[in-house]
């Protein structure tokens, strides 16, 4: 998520590909849109990928267009129903929609990018209140599951709409997953163990 | 950092019990023992029947060899914890109740059961308790923000409970939140 030169999260983030439009031709390089060209031409539409785009756009070779994870369609999806949009979907499995996000944001300036920030901000605001509940609830059904140790397995269910939610996670949120529920674990197994034993 | 993972987000709930248990409670001890220094302080004299006040870490130690009994502070006991039921329960706030409550309680009615009067009734007025603030803490993630979030009256076991993820998703809306503008500053 930061700018951290050695945040592995970071440099995924800069994996996913944007779309750029060229504006000069540029000679030998037409390998890039694993194409047969030789050259890109000017106007040519090319995806590359993130940490290319910005040195393309910033020397202004290239413009780019809004990629798909953040089109009015998504936002429209967003703001109807944030909990039923699946993040990991449209950034790929463990991809880093905020991370890819706050990129773009930093590409943008003064109106766009502050409509990007104001959707980044409310879609995880309105996601995390259902991230935790799901934490929690993993951690005691994992602790009943632990303590009854005879049949492991097969007493975890939960619906359709939550497993879709869980598989729609990003990878930022899952990292929330992952603290919320170690938090309430640990926490849990303090209040039922008893410290009797321990003690004499 | 040297430390495991699992330890780099916040204390463990053992070690906020080893901190409450710095805290005073009364006994009524039953060998005698001259005053002695300890690291934390100097402690006793023990002279039964007298009430004495010592930590908690000694009190359970004499209690467990059965040379005192433990008397419980003014807070532990069913009419006060079923107030603050009430008042958990009917008002939106988190009720005011001691700072290590938890971890004090839990202690006591772990070793010290006997001293309690109607100790299941307490356990279990401990646990409504446990489960009406947790839910109100739940609430307190919507309203989550990247600078500031205030639960008053929170205590040590529960902040702890929801530290890790409360601090990184606060990080994480620091970084979508975009700064203020320059010239908007001048």
């Amino acid at each position: 998520m930061e700018d951290d030169y050695y945040s592995v999260e970071s440099i995924l983030a800069e994996n996913q590909k944007i779309q750029c439009t060229f504006k000069v031709d540029i000679p030998d390089m037409g390998h890039l849109d694993g194409g047969n060209e030789r050259d890109i031409k000017a106007l040519s539409k090319i995806q590359v990928p993130m940490w290319m785009a910005y040195i393309l756009i910033y020397s202004d070779y290239a413009d780019f267009t809004i990629p798909p994870p953040f089109s009015s369609r998504v936002r429209n999806a967003l703001n109807a129903e944030a909990r039923s949009v699946r993040l990991s979907g449209l950034v790929g499995q463990g991809g880093l929609w905020y991370g890819f996000g706050r990129m773009l944001m930093g590409l943008l300036n003064d109106i766009p990018a502050q409509e990007l920030s104001d959707v980044l901000t409310k879609t995880f605001r309105a996601r995390l209140p259902e991230v935790i509940d799901q934490a929690h609830h993993f951690a005691s059904i994992h602790a009943a599951a632990a303590s009854s140790s005879g049949n492991s397995g097969g007493s975890i269910t939960s619906d359709e709409a939550t497993i879709a939610f869980r598989e729609g996670l990003d990878g930022t949120e899952r990292e929330m997953f992952v603290l919320a529920q170690e938090g309430a674990r640990r926490t849990k197994r303090w209040y039922e163990t008893s410290e009797r034993v321990r003690r004499s | 950092m040297a430390l495991p993972p699992p330890l780099r987000t916040s204390v463990t709930p053992s070690e906020l019990e080893l901190i409450a248990c710095e805290q005073l409670v009364e006994i009524i001890p039953l060998v005698a023992m001259e005053r002695t220094a300890f690291i934390s302080g100097a402690y006793g004299p023990l002279r039964p029947p007298a009430k004495c006040k010592v930590p908690i870490w000694m009190a359970t130690n004499l209690k467990l060899k059965k040379k005192c009994h433990i008397v419980p502070p003014d807070w532990l006991n069913v009419d006060f914890l079923q107030d603050r039921l009430t008042r958990e329960t009917t008002q939106p706030e988190f009720s005011k109740l001691p700072f290590r409550f938890a971890e004090i309680a839990k202690v006591l009615l772990d070793v010290a059961s006997d001293d309690i009067t109607n100790p299941e009734k307490v356990r279990s007025l401990l646990q409504d308790i446990r489960e009406a603030r947790q839910s109100k803490s739940r609430e307190g993630v919507s309203k989550i923000d990247h600078s500031e979030l205030s639960l008053p009256n929170l205590c040590a076991m529960e902040i702890n409970e929801i530290r890790p993820f409360f601090v990184r998703s606060m990080g994480v809306l620091t970084q979508l939140v975009r700064p203020p503008e320059q010239g908007q500053m001048e």
